[in-house]
Formats: structure tokens, sequence, C-alpha cells
């Protein structure tokens, strides 16, 4: 699992690749609680998880909060299918803010 | 016709017997065995990512020691009064009230104190083991711990071992005091000795040697209460009936072993 | 299911020559049975089939007389106990009666394997926890006692906690039995969202056909201690064997007896009378 920060029109941007799990969740969480202290928002760019679990899930769930007390924008955008799956099972896809694209995205809360 | 029947009786009566014998020797087997589990889990369980939590031993000596405090106190100074009571009753015979002390403190500090606390934790505590993890066994707690990848001798059996090993001694030194300032008041007021004095002659009287005699048998009862509660509650078979029987013997089985190991204790101690 | 990285389907659970006993009574002879990713598989038979043995031995609960069980690739009964501890992080449960700790509050239990197991954060273990509990419709329910719930909810609560860790592999026992229809079928419809959703290898032991219908990729019919079939819900409804047609029509059967054992039985010789199934 990899985790990549860039900035779009002030919107921070992270990139997640990989497998999303147990052991590696706790880096996402603590990733994303970072970037939330800075900057208008943070999009969560999903297009290169192959695989997230609750965990994953869970830490995207805490951040969206986060950003919400704060009064920050916090969306997911390109959302592939396995963890749309996993999203929807717990009926989260109607809770986050979910774009097709990026640039998107950053539109949207710049 | 008659003889042969006799004969089949006979039989029949061997067989019972071995039958018994071998199936005590089966149940000794295993609470060596369980004791030797919940060694190794307390030693190799945290490389394992296993460990005893120290929360559950707290909670385990809340239950079983703190909550007992009350009722071991009472049973505790009840029996230093008797004492007091009989030794003057029957030194009198020979005007020898005088060594009432020396009577109620050592029989209070090596025998009474571990006993008395020990039978009430069985009762208490030693059915209450059984009556959970039998419980948890009829509902498939036990499996469901197992197939979670927690080891249940870690999880539940370890604390309570623990918990007993520590809370019985220190229970028993409570009722050690409790039951020697009962027995001073009872002696203050009959003979008139002052408490002081009484506890002056306690300490002289008794040695270090008698103290450790009590609680080392107390840390032995704590393990064989945590012991045989634990596996009756392991071997409990067939619904809520199963867990009722257990309980029972749990706690017939707690008091036997308690008694006969403190005979033993003292004929081994004493030697 | 093809949407794992793995696109060829492979066996997670691999079942060979199982033989197992109760104390003298042999109660499965020799059973082979694989179970595929992805897959739904239930296990039925009427009572004193030895399903439930049989699940006991999947769920590396007891070990068999003989026989060798392979589960995602590791022989169970070969392993050593940290490697066994590992793999059944990948192993969740539903128990028939739920089996949810009667001590602990429902969102306590669900959370139980993540305290034992990860070191995530607090937070994150809430959340998974009430993640699991919408997944099964129970939402807000997490500080009530397992003894305030009714059966088909301990049911459930005990499905979140059995899903918490995102297994690899679920194993339902019974999930039905005790529960009303309706409940019963949104349980179905639950376990097949789990495999939809998550990919999850499911196997399930029951006797109700309906559910077993309802859900089943395969079937495997289990008969005193052999395995009758295993095969599609189609094939098994248009196999020709008597047996299984009786089954399917639930007409009683009549056992084979064996008169020296039935005799043995009715006399009361103890040796014979031991170690019969709970």
């Amino acid at each position: 699992m990899e985790i990549s920060i860039s900035e779009q029109n002030g919107v921070q941007v992270a990139s997640v690749t990989g497998e999303v799990d147990l052991s590696t969740s706790p880096q996402v969480r603590e990733a994303l609680l970072k970037e939330l202290g800075m900057g208008k928002g943070v999009i969560v760019d999903l297009s290169g998880v192959a695989y997230i679990d609750s965990s994953g899930v869970a830490s995207l769930v805490e951040a969206f909060q986060t950003a919400k007390s704060k009064g920050q924008g916090f969306a997911l955008a390109q959302v592939s299918e396995t963890p749309m799956r996993v999203l929807k099972l717990a009926r989260l896809d109607q809770v986050f803010v979910i774009y097709e694209t990026v640039d998107e995205a950053v539109n949207a809360l710049a | 016709m008659v003889e042969k029947s006799n004969q089949n009786a006979a039989a029949r009566f061997f067989d019972r017997v071995g039958r018994i014998s071998v199936a005590s020797f089966d149940e000794v087997g295993r609470h060596g065995a369980m004791l030797l589990e919940s060694v190794y889990w307390l030693v190799l369980g945290p490389r394992m990512n296993q460990p005893v939590r120290l929360g559950s031993i707290f909670a385990e000596m809340m239950e079983i020691g703190v909550r007992a405090i009350g009722i071991i106190g009472i049973m505790a100074a009840a029996i230093g009064a008797m004492l007091a009571i009989q030794g003057i009753y029957s030194l009198k015979i020979f005007g020898a009230e005088g060594h009432v002390v020396l009577g109620v403190a050592f029989s209070m500090v090596r025998e009474f104190a571990p006993l008395i606390t020990g039978i009430l934790v069985a009762g208490r505590s030693g059915s209450a083991l059984s009556a959970r993890l039998g419980t948890m066994k009829i509902n498939q707690e036990l499996d469901a711990l197992e197939v979670m990848g927690i080891n249940p001798t870690r999880f539940l059996v370890v604390p309570s071992l623990i918990a007993s090993l520590i809370m019985v001694p220190v229970l028993t030194f409570m009722s050690m005091v409790l039951g020697l300032y009962a027995a001073a008041l009872y002696v203050n007021a009959a003979l008139g000795m002052s408490l002081a004095a009484f506890f002056d002659q306690t300490i002289d009287v008794l040695s270090v040697g008698d103290l450790t005699h009590g609680i080392g048998k107390a840390a032995i009862f704590g393990v064989l209460i945590a012991l045989i509660g634990v596996l009756n509650g392991f071997l409990v078979k067939g619904g809520a009936e199963g867990v009722g029987k257990a309980t029972t013997r749990s706690v017939v089985q707690c008091i036997s072993a308690i008694v006969v190991t403190d005979m033993l204790f003292a004929l081994v101690a004493t030697f | 299911m093809s949407d794992t990285s793995n696109p060829q389907p492979s066996n997670v659970i691999e079942v060979r020559d199982l033989v197992t006993h109760y104390g003298p009574r042999e109660i499965l002879h020799g059973i082979n049975v694989d179970i595929v990713e992805g897959e739904i598989m239930v296990i039925m038979g009427g009572s004193g089939s030895g399903k439930s043995t049989f699940l006991r031995h999947l769920m590396a609960l007891q070990p068999p007389t003989s026989g060798t069980i392979k589960i995602l690739d590791e022989d169970v009964w070969n392993l050593s106990q940290k490697e066994l501890f590992a793999l059944r992080k990948k192993l969740g449960v539903a128990f028939q009666g739920g089996a949810l700790f009667s001590s602990m509050t429902v969102g306590e239990n669900i959370m139980l394997p993540l305290h034992e197991h990860t070191k995530l954060d607090r937070l994150t273990m809430e959340i998974m926890a009430r993640m699991k509990l919408e997944v099964v419709d129970l939402s807000g329910f997490e500080d009530l006692m397992p003894s305030e719930l009714s059966g088909g909810m301990i049911k459930r609560a005990a499905v979140a906690r059995a899903i918490v860790m995102d297994p690899r592999i679920l194993f339902f026992d019974e999930p039905s039995a005790g529960l009303d229809p309706v409940v019963s079928k949104q349980l179905d419809e639950l376990i097949l969202r789990l495999r939809d959703a998550m990919g999850m290898t499911i196997c399930v032991v029951t006797h109700e056909l309906e559910s077993a219908f309802t859900i089943a990729d395969r079937i495997t019919v289990l008969d005193q201690g052999n395995i009758l079939f295993v095969g599609s819900v189609e094939e098994l409804k248009k196999h020709p064997s008597e047996r299984i047609q009786n089954l399917l029509n639930r007409r009683s059967e009549e056992a084979e007896i064996d008169a020296d054992e039935y005799l043995r039985r009715l006399t009361g010789d103890k040796e014979e009378a031991e170690g019969m199934p709970r």
C-alpha cells in the first residue's frame, strides 16, 4: 500500500494504491487526518486500490467526520468497482461525496 | 446360583472401583495438564500475540477477592471469637486461662484462617467459575473463542488462576488479623487482658514460619479452587442441568481438596 | 466470483478421506469435498448425518481420526499454534445460537476479535463495529446486552462479529434454525449480499431445503457419514437417486437397520452406547 499526496488548486489529493487492510489502514488514517489540518479540503483518489477492507473504510469514515466538523471538504474520487461494493454493503455510497474524476472533485471543492 | 450372583456382585464392585479410580486419575491428570497449559500461555502467550491481559486479572481479583471481603471478614471474626471462647473454657480446667493466647494464635494463623478463607472462596468463586465456563461451553462461546483465534485457557483460565493465587493468601492474611482481633476483644472482656498485651503475646508466640505456613497453604488452596472450578466448567455436558451438576460437583471437590491438602500440608510441614 | 485478483477460482477448502469417531463410533467414513473460492456451499443432511461434526472439522475445532483438511492451502492439523492462529483470523463463524459473550455488550462482542488481533485505533474499531451492525440491519444496538436481543437479532449480531475481520471464509451453522420464515429469509439475503460484496466463500450447514435452494451455488448432501451428492441445485433436483428424492420431498426415511447393533442398543450394552454424539 502506498499513499502519495499532491496539491491541486489548494485542495489536497491523496492517491492511495495497493491493498488497504488491517495492517495498512492505520497509515491511511494518519495521513488523511494530518492532511485535514491544511488546505481547503481532501480528496481521496481510490483508482489504484485493489482491495479495501472495513478498517480502511472506517478510516475514511473517520476522516470524513473530522473534515465535516472542521468545515472542510472531503470527497472520494475514481472509486473502482471492488471498493464501491464494500462501500455499498454498508450503504456508505449514499454518505460519502463521490466524484467520477479527480478534476471534477477538485473543481467542486476548490 | 446364589454364589454366582455374589461373584457377579463382587466383580461389579471391583469393576466400579476400577472405573472410578481410572476416572479420578484421569481427572487429576487433567488438572495437572490445565495447570501446565496455563503456565505455558502465561509465559509464551505474548510471543504469539496472545498475552494474558492485566485488565482481566484485575477484574477477576475484584470478583474473587474484593467482593468476598465482607463475608470472609465476618466469618474470620466469628471463628477467632469462638477459639477464644472455647480456649478459655477448656483451659479453665487447669486454671491456665492466661495461656489462651498461645492456642488462639497458633490455630488461627496456621489452620483456621486459611481453611475458612479457602472454603468460602470455594463456595463463592469455585462454583461461579464452573457455572460461567459451563454456560459458555453449552452456548458454544468457548468454540467461538477458539475459532476467533483466542485461546480460551489464555483468555479465561489464566486470569482466574492468577487472581485466585493472589487473592486467597491476601484474604487469608486479612482473616488472620480479623480473627485475632475478635479473639482479643473477647479475651479482653472475659479476662481483662488489654488488646496490646494480647497482641504482644501473639507476636512473641508466632514465628515467621507459622505465618508462611498459613499463607503458603492459602496459595495452594487458591490454585486448587481455580483449577477445579475451571475444569468442572470445561467438562460440562448436556445443557443447563449439566451446569447445575458441575457447580455442585465443583464446590464439593474444592472443599474436599482443601481439607485433604490442609491435612497433608500440616503432616509434611510438621514432620 | 471473478472480481478477485485471481482469475482462476481455486479451492479454499480441500477435504480428503476424512474419517472421524466419537468414542468407538465412526461418524464420518472417508469424506472428500472441495469448496471453491467465492461460492456458497450448502451442506445438508438430516440429524445424525454427521454434518455438524463435519462443520467442526472444517472450522478446525476438532482433529479427525484420519484424513486431511486443507484450508487456504494450509494443512490445518500440521500447523504450529502460531500459524493456526493466523489462519483463524481469516475465518469467521456464525454459530447456531449466536454464541455471543453474555458478559459483554453487542458492540464489545463485535470488537473483541479486533481488540485481540489488531492494534487499530479505538475509534476505528468502533466505526468498524457500527458499520458491521449497519450491514446486518442492527444499527444502534451496540450498547445492548445479548440477553436484550431477540433470536433473529442475536443471529445477525453473531454475523456482524463473524465478519468484523473481513474473513476469507465464513461458516454458518443452521442459520435459519429457530427463526420464523420472514427473518430466516432476511438472513438468506444477507448471506447472498456478503458473498457478492466481499467475495467471501461461504459454507452453510442447514437442513432447511428452501433456504438451501435460495442461497446455494453447490450443495453437498451428507447421509449417515457418507457423501450422497455434491453438485448444483438443478442437478440435485433432477437427481435419480430415491434417497435424495425422499429427502427433497421430505418423505421420512426408513433408516437401514443393522439388527445386531439395534439389539445391542435396546439391551443397553454399555460399551456400544457410549460415545453418542451430542
